[in-house]
């Protein structure tokens, strides 16, 4: 008997350690000043440079700043900078740089910061190399201005100086003077925000902290431009890999905002008073690129033609998004609305004609080889929307082997002609179409025809936004006729928060902010 | 018994080097690379073949193993190339969350499952008995995920006595306090555990009470409380030790889908997402963990086995 009484008495003795703990006030009653951002991983790293990833950019666009940002309308507009000149043969542009400006470390910001930074992004960032291309030199002229001297006009310039993601964020010479592709390390974070980076504890969070001596922007804020004020002490991006958690830790109020919410629950959400829904106002889509360096489908459009014309996309969609609300069978690579959205080549968009594309493809000499189609299981629409393709594509007698893998393998197959014929992929909303990666020559797929080729030389000489509207129209419609990938819709992503959280926009613009936010 | 203790201590050195040899050949033939999971999807080959290179990893498998290896010999496990800190540092903050997971899910264990393999062995055959299997086979049966997620809904979202999900450290504000983020995780791993422990008691005391010894003690008018303790459980125990131990390594090393439910920063989950990233230094610095982990406790098991069994001889 006395052992089960030594046994009871350890018993009662956890027993009390554990109640003490859970009347220790939860994690709600001490969130006084601090952002809980739930996110659905961890970003590789935050260097804005050389990283196209989401996360990444939704996390480090409090802390970098570029010279100019986007306002809602999506037009640049000057953020570091104070405004510019052009040469009139438009080689030649001088910017001006806001003074007062500091680093997170407590240096002034100058221009010889500036160059440092576009040499490096030029160099060795994600979309350097497409502004890199047409320039000559990059060169201090004074303190506070900066001279780009181009080899021939480039109309995108300045969209790409404003797109952050994979973009040139302006870092100290310090850190970036010798950097090459690796990204810098977290010690290295240092930019101009209202926030500043605190630390990173792998798996458990990613800590900024406001910047007390931010020199913000002036002006009525809009989209990203304007006033940035850091009301929050500090903004935890906190992974929470699974759904169900993420959208349980807003209503018990563990978090303060979560991302990436999957469409079946939005309808319950939204109508939900105790959750606030937030819709992404710049669409992602998906994306079929075909390969143009090996197998059946290189240089063959008229089988390329045949594939597209099988395709349906609205069952797609609906399969792998669901509520109506959050996707479009939109076939113009930009939203409407948006100045570059065009209908120049979308009747072939979602034509589902399995008949046609039997025919087509007969007279294009196909003969039941296998067409290679990869897909990732690690987003869940791609798998999806390849599945109803592949059955489609079946219906319209074409041989579909689908070969399933997870991301990070599939990037590698990808960059291996012999490889593929086909892989699925998605894109964010870009500002300016040179963006779009088909227009990159580089990128798997390789469309690189000199139809391509003269439109793109057009497209980035021209510095007239008419003309270059004009010119995006044929690129799109050289898309559809030649089909080095298929878009397959708009999907409208959309994330949630506490309704406690005040300032926030009814829909982000392309990534969330929380500067001019608190609760 | 000192001569075994070193002689074991000397079979772990070839046994991690083998480890760490067929982890890092293992890691090596999975597609992929962490240049391009780091690059993302705007990346073109060249670009990650020139990350590739800053990397060292275009080096010659043989040259990168030699020098993963020298550097380990020099307590250096690497620097890992997404979070770009030190393998052991990552591993630490890990380990933190799964050991203590794992230390508060035995306890639940104990609590639960050893009293209800004792009661249901002690009364077999009776309705208690078929109570006892009955709730063992429930919780052996439910998902982790699925009853982790329902205490998610009952205990953070309706009662609001328990954290959803996350772990500050204890060394971070909140300090000891933080522990409570672990109790629903803990239960939730707890459940199909206790089952099992609660069924292999129930079988080990069924064996042990048939044998002689206890017949004798009986005999001897024992009170049946002592006799149930200190002649059948303690006996019954040394054929569960080994599980109680493999379990504890386990609840380490394997918690994933109830790190992955609860957001918890442990041991499990980062494997999983090292392999995804293929973020080489850390696969290769936590597996190496991990078969130290079993290597060692599997030593201990035999060490405690001649302590509750004074017939075993180490040798």
């Amino acid at each position: 008997m006395i052992y089960a009484a030594h046994f009871i008495k350890l018993i009662s003795r956890f027993a009390l350690v554990f109640s003490l703990m859970v009347l220790v006030p939860t994690a709600a009653s001490w969130a006084g000043g601090i952002l809980r951002y739930a996110t659905v991983g961890e970003p590789p790293s935050l260097d804005q440079h050389v990283l196209t990833s989401d996360l990444a950019t939704t996390i480090a666009h409090h802390m970098f700043e570029g010279l100019y940002t986007f306002d809602a309308s999506n037009a640049p507009v000057p953020l570091l900078a104070s405004g510019e000149t052009i040469s009139e043969d438009g080689k030649t542009i001088q910017i001006t740089l806001r003074s007062g400006v500091t680093f997170h470390n407590g240096q002034p910001m100058t221009s010889a910061d500036v160059v440092a930074s576009l040499n490096r992004w030029g160099e060795h960032g994600a979309r350097g190399g497409l502004l890199f291309a047409n320039v000559d030199k990059v060169s201090a002229s004074g303190d506070h201005v900066v001279t780009i001297q181009l080899s021939e006009p480039f109309g995108p310039w300045k969209n790409l100086l404003a797109f952050i993601n994979g973009g040139p964020a302006i870092y100290p010479a310090s850190v970036v003077g010798n950097a090459g592709k690796e990204p810098v390390a977290p010690e290295s974070y240092i930019g101009t925000g209202p926030y500043m980076f605190s630390e990173w504890q792998p798996n458990r969070h990613v800590e900024l902290v406001r910047y007390e001596n931010y020199q913000s922007p002036e002006g009525k804020a809009d989209g990203y431009a304007g006033v940035r004020a850091a009301n929050f002490d500090s903004i935890r991006f906190i992974p929470v890999p699974d759904v169900g958690t993420r959208v349980s830790g807003i209503k018990s109020g563990d978090y303060d905002y979560a991302e990436s919410i999957p469409g079946d629950l939005f309808d319950d959400l939204d109508a939900d008073p105790d959750v606030k829904t937030i819709l992404n106002g710049s669409p992602i889509f998906g994306l079929v690129f075909m390969n143009s360096k090996d197998g059946p489908l290189m240089e063959n459009f008229s089988l390329r033609r045949a594939i597209q014309t099988a395709l349906d996309k609205v069952p797609a969609l609906q399969v792998s998004i669901g509520p109506d609300k959050l996707w479009r069978a939109n076939g113009s690579f930009m939203p409407a609305g948006n100045v570059w959205h065009t209908e120049s080549g979308t009747d072939q968009f979602s034509r589902g004609d399995a008949a046609a594309a039997r025919q087509m493809a007969a007279e294009a000499g196909y003969a039941g080889e296998p067409i290679k189609f990869m897909v990732s299981t690690n987003y869940a629409f791609h798998y999806d929307q390849a599945v109803v393709f592949t059955k489609q594509l079946a219906q319209a007698g074409f041989n579909i082997d689908l070969q399933v893998y997870d991301w990070a393998t599939l990037i590698q197959k990808r960059a291996q002609p012999d490889q593929w014929d086909l892989f699925f992929t998605h894109h964010g909303f870009v500002p300016d179409p040179i963006l779009i990666s088909v227009m990159n020559d580089n990128y798997p797929g390789w469309w690189t025809t000199k139809e391509k080729a003269d439109l793109k030389a057009k497209f980035t000489a021209s510095a007239d936004p008419e003309e270059r509207v004009m010119i995006w129209s044929e690129i799109q419609a050289a898309i559809y006729d030649q089909v080095p990938t298929m878009k397959t819709g708009d999907v409208y992503t959309y994330n949630i928060a506490s309704p406690s959280l005040q300032g926030l926009s009814e829909q982000t613009l392309i990534w969330p902010h929380f500067w001019n936010v608190s609760k | 018994m000192y001569s075994y203790i070193v002689k074991r201590l000397l079979t772990i050195i070839p046994t991690l080097l083998g480890a760490s040899l067929l982890v890092f050949l293992f890691i090596q033939f999975i597609p992929g690379d962490p240049a391009s999971v780091l690059l993302g999807d705007a990346a073109t080959p060249e670009d990650i073949a020139a990350l590739t290179r800053e990397l060292g990893l275009d080096q010659p498998l043989y040259i990168q193993f030699i020098a993963w290896l020298w550097n380990v010999l020099n307590g250096d496990l690497g620097t890992s190339i997404f979070f770009q800190t030190p393998v052991t540092s990552v591993i630490a903050d890990g380990a933190e969350t799964s050991v203590l997971l794992a230390i508060f899910t035995m306890f639940w264990i104990v609590l639960i499952g050893v009293p209800i393999g004792i009661v249901s062995a002690t009364w077999h055959g009776t309705w208690i008995d078929q109570l006892a299997a009955g709730g063992a086979m429930l919780f052996a049966s439910i998902p982790t995920f699925w009853l982790g997620l329902y205490l998610i809904l009952i205990f953070s979202v309706g009662l609001g006595w328990f954290p959803s999900s996350g772990y500050p450290s204890i060394t971070d504000d909140g300090g000891l306090a933080n522990l409570r983020y672990l109790i629903l995780p803990s239960l939730t791993l707890a459940a199909p555990n206790a089952a099992l422990i609660t069924r292999l008691i129930r079988a080990s005391m069924l064996d042990v009470q048939r044998e002689d010894h206890v017949r004798t003690a009986r005999a001897k008018g024992l009170h049946s409380a002592k006799v149930v303790l200190k002649h059948i459980f303690r006996n019954a125990l040394i054929a569960v030790t080994a599980a109680f131990g493999f379990t504890f390594a386990m609840l380490i090393s394997e918690a994933v889908v109830t790190e992955t439910v609860f957001s918890l920063p442990g041991i499990g989950r980062l494997v999983v997402q090292s392999i995804l990233r293929r973020d080489y230094p850390v696969i290769q610095g936590v597996m190496l963990t991990i078969v130290l982990l079993y290597i060692s406790i599997n030593f201990l098991i035999d060490l405690v086995y001649a302590w509750l069994d004074p017939r075993v001889s180490l040798k």
